[in-house]
């Protein structure tokens, strides 16, 4: 869920845009480097765009037996890396405000700043933290897009706080009311969207061995050494 | 083909230049969020509701389903306006100024998304991301988000007839199943975009393709007379917020 248009006062909108402004502009400079270098890339980053677009349309069965639907973020950071999300998601964004009437042009900077930044970074983060301690491949994606789920909706939930105190407790107790409608109630489905990132990732695994090795989420051993987890790869 | 962009296709205002309907569309959104809510909101929200429905010709039924979108968001998060925490009233209490506060809210992103829909209904985002080049948007960025555009709709119909086809099978009878068919579904769509884009790449390769993707644009040019009576209708809008401000307020 994103922040509607026009919900968030002009001050707010701005600074927010500002925020985002430098992930979004060091995201874009690499992918432009990616692209002159490669120029086959842009087809393969637009696929990219489009399957982070075609996977936060998915109806996502929550656990409390409601539906919605994943961000995405998760699977995008550990397939893409954070800075090539930030401008997909950015590019992603932009179509459901567009296509969709999700989110807004005015809120903008403030749903890339949760959605294509702090998300991807805090599922990324999660997700090589876990790989370096030597925690099995599913499990750290588990928890990668467990983490950047729930963080995208606290970060919603700091940005709503911030543009409304509460007039009783002012930051503190708005950020209470819009944790309880935006946040909490995001755990059962940031679960549901772990679980879903899980069984896409084994899948993928299965089925997409060469296209994993060139994003570098699996890393093919040297030949003799005993492989890792899959068969005939070791993840990263 | 997803319902707004195929309205902005058969819109009577597809043929106008992007801009002319940015500056009355956007131009809405920008006084809805800048202007006081009452009476400036209801002005910009009444025209850009006479706007949508009567010279742009968006059909009701379209609008209100699209509308109703954000509208969810908009009603949920004006709802927890209404009470307040902590204060001399309890631990959680009906906020004084909160039902205000709550419309006043409501009113302004009601307005704000009606601009943004005029913009959306009338214009198609393939009318649109070629132009963003000679807005100074780099070149790569906008063949990527072109991509990103076209193949959109390519998978969102590849995942509906992949639903289907699971559902045909018993594929959503029971949560475990559900579960299964959505995994399945989520990698397909990657396995279908790296697979088309590899294709593609064949594709335009064997026609010399150097890394731009030159798109025709249908031609349309900035409607002097359409932008000037866009600009003035903003300008008595805003004046008329200030006249009225006093005396409705």
């Amino acid at each position: 869920m994103h922040i509607a248009e026009g919900f968030l006062p002009p001050a707010h909108a701005v600074a927010w845009g500002a925020a985002a402004a430098p992930f979004v502009v060091h995201g874009a400079r690499s992918l432009i480097r990616e692209v002159r270098e490669h120029p086959e890339s842009t087809l393969l980053l637009g696929a990219s765009g489009a399957f982070t677009f075609v996977l936060s349309a998915l109806k996502l069965p929550s656990v409390t037996g409601s539906c919605s639907h994943p961000t995405g973020t998760g699977l995008g950071a550990i397939l893409f890396r954070p800075p090539v999300m930030a401008v997909l998601g950015t590019i992603t964004l932009l179509f459901q405000a567009l296509l969709l009437a999700h989110g807004g042009l005015t809120t903008l900077g403030a749903n890339v700043f949760s959605m294509a930044v702090v998300g991807p970074w805090a599922g990324y983060g999660v997700y090589r933290l876990l790989r370096r301690t030597g925690v099995p491949l599913m499990t750290a994606v588990f928890f990668g897009a467990f983490a950047a789920d729930l963080s995208t909706y606290c970060v919603t939930s700091v940005q709503l706080a911030l543009a409304f105190p509460d007039p009783g407790s002012g930051f503190v107790g708005a950020l209470g009311k819009f944790g309880s409608i935006f946040a909490v109630t995001q755990i059962p489905l940031a679960v549901s969207e772990g679980l879903l990132t899980v069984l896409v990732m084994r899948m993928l695994v299965q089925s997409s061995k060469g296209e994993l090795t060139r994003l570098g989420v699996l890393v093919t051993t040297a030949a003799g050494r005993k492989p890792a987890e899959p068969a005939g790869a070791v993840t990263r | 083909m997803l319902p707004i962009d195929a309205a902005a296709h058969s819109s009577r205002w597809r043929r106008r230049h992007p801009v002319d309907k940015a500056v009355l569309g956007l131009g809405l959104t920008v006084l809805a969020v800048s202007l006081p809510p009452w009476p400036g909101a209801a002005l910009v929200l009444v025209t850009a509701l006479v706007v949508l429905l009567g010279p742009a010709g968006v059909p009701a039924r379209r609008l209100w389903r699209a509308y109703r979108v954000p509208l969810g968001f908009c009603v949920t998060g004006a709802l927890t306006l209404l009470v307040q925490v902590g204060g001399e009233g309890g631990w959680v209490s009906p906020a004084g100024d909160g039902p205000l506060r709550a419309g006043e809210l409501l009113l302004r992103t009601s307005a704000a998304s009606l601009g943004v829909l005029l913009f959306a209904f009338t214009t198609p985002l393939s009318d649109l991301l070629p132009r963003l080049v000679r807005a100074g948007v780099p070149a790569p960025l906008v063949d990527v988000a072109l991509v990103t555009y076209r193949m959109s709709f390519l998978l969102l119909d590849s995942v509906r007839r992949v639903r289907q086809a699971q559902a045909a099978r018993l594929g959503h009878t029971t949560r475990a199943a559900t579960w299964r068919s959505l995994g399945g579904l989520g990698a397909t769509a990657f396995v279908r975009s790296f697979d088309r884009a590899a294709r593609l790449q064949s594709g335009l390769a064997g026609r010399g393709y150097d890394g731009t993707l030159r798109v025709l644009v249908p031609e349309a040019r900035v409607s002097v007379r359409f932008t000037a009576l866009s600009v003035a209708l903003l300008g008595a809008l805003a004046a008329l917020t200030l006249v009225l401000e006093g005396p409705l307020s």
